[in-house]
């Protein structure tokens, strides 16, 4: 079999998932379009636009993370931490009300400073993974509630308002008929796609998250990588944290609590196999944008933002749910689906050579 | 001929210590207590351990929920939010039907059978079709919320039915003076009584029964669970079942204590109960884990809540202080584990 | 004396994996009463017998007979049904419950029971540890065992479920030898209740003192069974290192003058090994040899930097390396092919060409980290062409490769790297016979070129054809140095029987 027929062939069986979102996506268009007139328009998808970014920044972080087999769960805090940081730089020097070029200025020094800031919650994270060696779920458990804490202590608990109009306009503004936060996301992806896909650090990244013990033994590095994917997630999260704050006009140390559902969900709807070292960026994306969709439909056809939530958690355990379901059926070879497998032989085939 | 084995007792350091370092909570406790005691001299008093007592009951239950989830190696977010559904949905219902003086307990009653409905879609999923405990609880926390926020109610409602109204200014004990707030009556409610009994039972149930040691023995080892013969499925149905049943009735008592139902309550402050049983000793790797150790980890936390507000510090520290308290707890269990013994593979399949 | 009336007997039984023959053809009869050695070095196929026999794994071919009954294949509940049991290495037991509980649990809910009465479970564990006359503290949690503790906890659990074969993988492995004292007093208490015992054992000094029958496997065909009494030291490691397929003619040696490459010096790690100093010539293939257990593997992970050493030093090309981290000894030049392919070696499920530059990454990347694609799938596809990695594509994962090829591949990632000493461990374990000439062939050719190679082996007829000097090792100390006229079969079995 030629080589490039091969590498098509395993790319589309393996993001069989990739044909599935497709599908869906095209069938959520359909649906919906159909239900309302207003659906299918500029307007909307616009809006969609403006709306989708955020989350599809932070379910790139956790994608990484979960690519490298674990996760993380501080994402919003370290967003609301660049966005606090940001926010509150902007409202003490009164960039507000500042000359335009001058407002311009500081906007993106202190955008600068926002996302060095979240970053910096990366090291954290980083830090606690690699040297301490705290398993990722705790690590990121503790400082998701240790960076909300501080922001609380910080911000009092109030909103952080005050910021010039050049900072609101990321979050109102198009190029084209492209909103701006579209834009970021997208340069986000193709950022996130190239390091992952064809960097040497995203190589050794997929490779530690399909098997840390045989990337130990090929000189891989795995606690550099582990700090480098963990500064990436919170890089990504902090830019999120920027959009939220553009968006909202304000930034908050408890914002976007719901995003980390969400974030999942699209993780994992967009193929992000659990076990680390696969799924694919252009998955996630347009997951996020397929979640969208239906956030924005159910809108338009006069679902509460209530019945959203629903249909995430429901979204989200009927995809697991079916891959497991699949994958044991195949693996079985016969439809054994609920019934307990009455040997313990491992569903992946027993390899060879493992004798003592 | 009979063999002397090398293990017979245990070094007395480390029986005090105890089997998940109940002594070294205890030790921390008292060092706080004597450490916050000496700059504010009210502290020791009655009413800061009626106050803190109060305060702990519903984590209290809700811990006793997640510690068995914990133990047999997985990981539930969604007690929470079958909590303030339960209590939620008991107000609404009592505000409808109207409940007498007796009916307090039936409204417990009913928050725990939501509870165990809503835990048994955990079960279902969790059990039945093997998916990972934290996607799978994160994913029925947003159902259930949303469930409840869009089918029961969004509101808050202030109005308390009347047979509930009485439970919740049942006290038992009442003690003068002692909050930071000025002089007044310290209470410690009626409540405390079924949160001592849950906790008694649940610390037979992990002792005494097989279901109870099949909890252990799954978070040890699954596959070696089963061979013993512990019916593993059915462990887990019982698990997740069980710890809605305690969500429930923990969201029960906190729309008591609180007297009102905000539906928005709750679902925000897992990380405490988390960090509870976390600091309590109970390993998230699973097969570890007491309920001595819980309500020691749930003293702590409550303690240095009160102690933060005794010692005059703004309620907005005390986020931090408890992600600051699980991060230090937690590296301490690492460094003396020696690293992760194993990749917790929380997005993988459960037990088999 | 054991019963002339097999307990069980396994005839016949074959199993592939993806065409390596694990077992061929193998044979087992186990009598009541008596111990059983099954002997073997890696990729013997002794694990893959246990498996099949306790129910873990079904036979390809074959069948298992329990007293009348015969099986194709049988259950882990079945085996357990029919009183075989097996304790592994890690003994299976709950660390969180108590000795008590772990003895007696199965045989507890097999009675149907819901809750836990202690004294129950007391009782019948109780009644387990009097069968053989060993005291434990019932209430003691597992966890806080010591090892041999835990390993009697798992023979009475054996005992409480009415075991009347009890397979021990590598039993004394992680005991003292007052422990194993301990451990063979209890073989014969349970001999005498006519409990058949099987051990699986690479320990040819326990196998002669404790067994009365014994089986040897090779490649996974029997080599040998009978009673041990007909067997000394000499004829065992023979029987588990013997002949295979002949190879081709030893290689002509090295030049003398030229300085080494590598240098040893008086390395030691604690509890491993003592002493160690030797040296690698350009274009020299080293032997290392020993049985296991015997510090081999440990010398080639301190070497490779997975292990640091407590003392001693190493130098490559003359100048001294640190040997802290793998980072570190890949930074010197040094390579290593482990021991245990699939965990250590391959990455399974990624593509071939993945596994291929893994470790050439740093090499492979250019401006702002990115891989050039041209130079990885040149490297790809040189390295595949020179080692006949036979694959639909270098796209394809590494799983669906047998092993011979796997071991290609992790071959190739190395060479891709062109290290200046490569360590290989057990090179051609579950690899066909094929690719292992093939992989002996580059070995030679690689040395040819200048590369220092050391092969890690206890294949006696591989070492002879593909070394210049083999060092045995014993007991974590180099024992001995073969070259010339006394690098032959015969001499390194007789260093190994010693």
């Amino acid at each position: 079999m030629s080589d490039m027929a091969v590498r098509v062939v395993r790319r589309m069986s393996a993001e069989r998932s990739l044909v599935r979102l497709a599908v869906l996506t095209l069938a959520v268009l359909i649906v919906f379009s159909l239900v309302s007139s207003t659906y299918f328009t500029v307007i909307n998808f616009q809006s969609m636009g403006f709306q989708v970014a955020e989350v599809g920044l932070l379910s790139l972080a956790v994608m990484l993370a979960m690519f490298t087999g674990g996760i993380d769960l501080s994402i919003i805090s370290v967003a609301n931490v660049a966005a606090i940081v940001t926010a509150q730089l902007l409202k003490s020097t009164n960039a507000a009300t500042a000359e335009p070029a001058q407002a311009l200025a500081m906007t993106v020094g202190f955008i600068l400073a926002g996302v060095l800031a979240g970053t910096a919650c990366g090291v954290l994270n980083g830090l606690l993974i690699t040297r301490l060696r705290i398993t990722p779920i705790l690590a990121t458990l503790g400082t998701l509630q240790l960076l909300n804490g501080l922001a609380i202590i910080w911000t009092g608990g109030e909103a952080v308002y005050g910021m010039p109009t050049v900072f609101l306009n990321i979050g109102i503004a198009s190029i084209g008929q492209i909103p701006v936060p579209v834009i970021v996301l997208f340069a986000a992806a193709v950022g996130t796609a190239v390091f992952v896909n064809r960097t040497g650090i995203g190589l050794r990244l997929r490779l530690i998250g399909a098997n840390p013990t045989a990337a130990r033994y090929s000189g891989l590095d795995n606690d550099r990588v582990l700090m480098i994917t963990y500064v990436a997630s919170a890089f990504l999260s902090s830019l999120a944290g920027i959009i939220i704050a553009a968006r909202s006009a304000s930034a908050n140390a408890d914002y976007g609590v719901s995003y980390l559902l969400l974030a999942i969900v699209i993780v994992v709807l967009g193929g992000v196999n659990p076990m680390g070292g696969y799924g694919t960026v252009t998955g996630v994306v347009l997951a996020a944008f397929v979640l969208q969709m239906v956030s924005s439909g159910f809108n338009t056809v006069g679902f509460s933002s209530f019945t959203y939530q629903i249909a995430q958690g429901a979204i989200l355990i009927g995809v697991l749910g079916l891959n497991a379901l699949a994958r044991r059926y195949y693996s079985e070879g016969r439809p054994t689906l609920l019934k307990r497998r009455s040997r313990t032989e491992p569903a992946t085939p027993q390899p060879p050579g493992r004798e003592a | 001929m009979s063999r002397l084995s090398s293990t017979l007792r245990r070094p007395p350091l480390a029986r005090l210590r105890g089997g998940n370092n109940e002594g070294v909570l205890v030790l921390l406790i008292a060092m706080l207590s004597v450490a916050v005691g000496l700059v504010t001299p009210s502290f020791w008093s009655l009413g800061t351990v009626l106050n803190v007592s109060t305060n702990s009951l519903t984590n209290l239950v809700f811990a006793m929920g997640v510690l068995i989830v914990i133990i047999s190696g997985g990981i539930d977010v969604s007690f929470a939010a079958i909590g303030i559904f339960a209590g939620y949905a008991v107000i609404v219902l009592a505000n409808k039907t109207g409940f007498g003086a007796p009916a307090a307990w039936v409204g417990f009653g009913i928050a725990a059978v939501i509870g165990l409905g809503l835990g048994m879609l955990n079960a279902a999923a969790i059990a039945g079709l093997r998916l990972p405990t934290l996607i799978v609880t994160l994913g029925t926390q947003g159902i259930i919320r949303g469930a409840l926020l869009f089918y029961i109610g969004s509101k808050v409602i202030p109005n308390y039915p009347p047979g509930l109204d009485q439970l919740s200014t049942n006290y038992l004990v009442t003690a003068q003076g002692a909050a930071a707030q000025g002089a007044g009556v310290t209470r410690l409610s009626v409540l405390i009584i079924p949160a001592i009994l849950i906790c008694v039972l649940v610390s037979l149930l992990l002792r005494y029964t097989v279901v109870g040691r099949g909890i252990y023995a799954i978070g040890g080892d699954a596959e070696s669970a089963r061979r013993t013969g512990f019916p593993v499925v059915g462990i887990q149905v019982i698990i997740y079942a069980l710890a809605g049943v305690l969500a429930g009735i923990a969201g029960m008592m906190h729309v008591t204590q609180v007297r009102l139902a905000n539906p928005y309550e709750l679902v925000g402050d897992e990380l405490d109960v988390i960090a509870a049983v976390v600091l309590g000793g109970a390993s998230i790797f699973g097969g570890k884990g007491s309920v001595a150790g819980t309500v020691l980890g749930v003293v702590l936390i409550a303690l240095i809540k009160s102690s933060l507000i005794l010692l005059g510090v703004p309620s907005s520290w005390q986020r931090a202080a408890v992600g600051l308290l699980l991060l230090i707890g937690v590296t301490a269990q690492a460094l003396s584990a020696g690293g992760p013994r194993r990749r917790v593979d929380l997005l993988a399949e459960s037990a088999p | 004396m054991g019963s002339p009336e097999p307990l069980l007997v396994a005839s016949g039984i074959s199993k592939h994996f993806g065409g390596v023959a694990a077992l061929a053809d193998v044979s087992l009869e186990v009598r009541g009463g008596e111990v059983h050695c099954v002997v073997g070095e890696n990729g013997s196929g002794k694990s893959t017998l246990i498996k099949v026999i306790s129910g873990v794994i079904s036979p390809d071919a074959g069948a298992i007979t329990v007293g009348d009954q015969s099986f194709t294949h049988l259950t882990p509940r079945q085996a357990i049904s029919l009183g075989i049991e097996v304790i592994f290495q890690d003994f299976s037991v709950f660390p969180n419950l108590t000795v008590a509980e772990n003895i007696a649990m199965a045989t507890y809910i097999a009675e149907g029971r819901r809750t836990v009465v202690p004294q129950a479970l007391r009782n019948i564990a109780a009644e387990a540890l009097s069968e053989i006359g060993v005291r434990l503290d019932l209430e003691a949690r597992a966890e806080d065992l010591s090892v041999a503790d835990k390993q009697l906890t798992a023979i009475c659990r054996a005992l409480a479920q009415d075991a009347r074969v009890i397979f021990m993988d590598e039993p004394t492995t992680a005991l003292t030898w007052r422990e194993v004292d301990a451990l063979f007093h209890v073989v014969e208490s349970l001999k005498e209740r006519g409990v058949a015992l099987v051990f699986v054992s690479h320990k040819i000094e326990e196998v002669l003192r404790i067994s009365q029958r014994i089986t040897v496997l090779r490649n996974g065909v029997v080599t040998v069974t009978g009673d041990v009494a007909d067997f000394d030291r000499a004829a065992i490691v023979r029987a588990m290192t013997g002949r295979s397929i002949a190879d081709s003619s030893p290689s002509p040696s090295v030049h003398e003058d030229v300085p080494p490459l590598l240098e040893v010096q008086g390395l030691c790690l604690k509890g491993y090994f003592k002493d160690i100093s030797f040296s690698v010539r350009p274009g020299e293939i080293l032997g290392v040899t020993g049985l296991l257990g015997s510090g081999r593997t440990e010398i080639a992970e301190a070497l490779f930097g997975v292990t640091p050493p407590d003392q001693g030093g190493v130098s490559v090309e003359g100048k001294s390396v640190p040997l802290r981290s793998i980072r570190d000894a890949m930074a010197a030049g040094i390579g290593y092919v482990p021991g245990d392919r699939l965990t250590q070696g391959v990455f399974l499920d990624q593509s071939i060409a993945r596994n291929i530059i893994a470790g050439s990454i740093q090499r492979l990347v250019g401006r702002l980290n990115l891989l050039r694609r041209s130079a990885a799938d040149e490297t790809v596809t040189s390295s595949a062409a020179e080692l006949r990695i036979k694959m639909p594509s270098p796209e394809a994962p590494v799983s669906s490769l047998s092993g011979g090829n796997q071991q290609r591949v992790v071959l190739a990632k190395w060479l891709a790297r062109n290290p200046h000493v490569l360590i290989l461990n057990s090179p051609t374990v579950g690899v066909d016979v094929g690719s292992k000439h093939e992989i002996l062939e580059m070995l030679r050719a690689k040395s040819r070129e200048g590369m220092g190679i050391i092969v890690i082996s206890d294949d006696v007829p591989e070492l002879v054809a593909v070394c210049h000097r083999v060092l045995v090792v014993r007991q974590g100390r180099i024992t001995d140095e073969l070259v010339g006229d006394r690098l032959t079969e015969e001499v390194i079995l007789k260093e190994l029987a010693a």
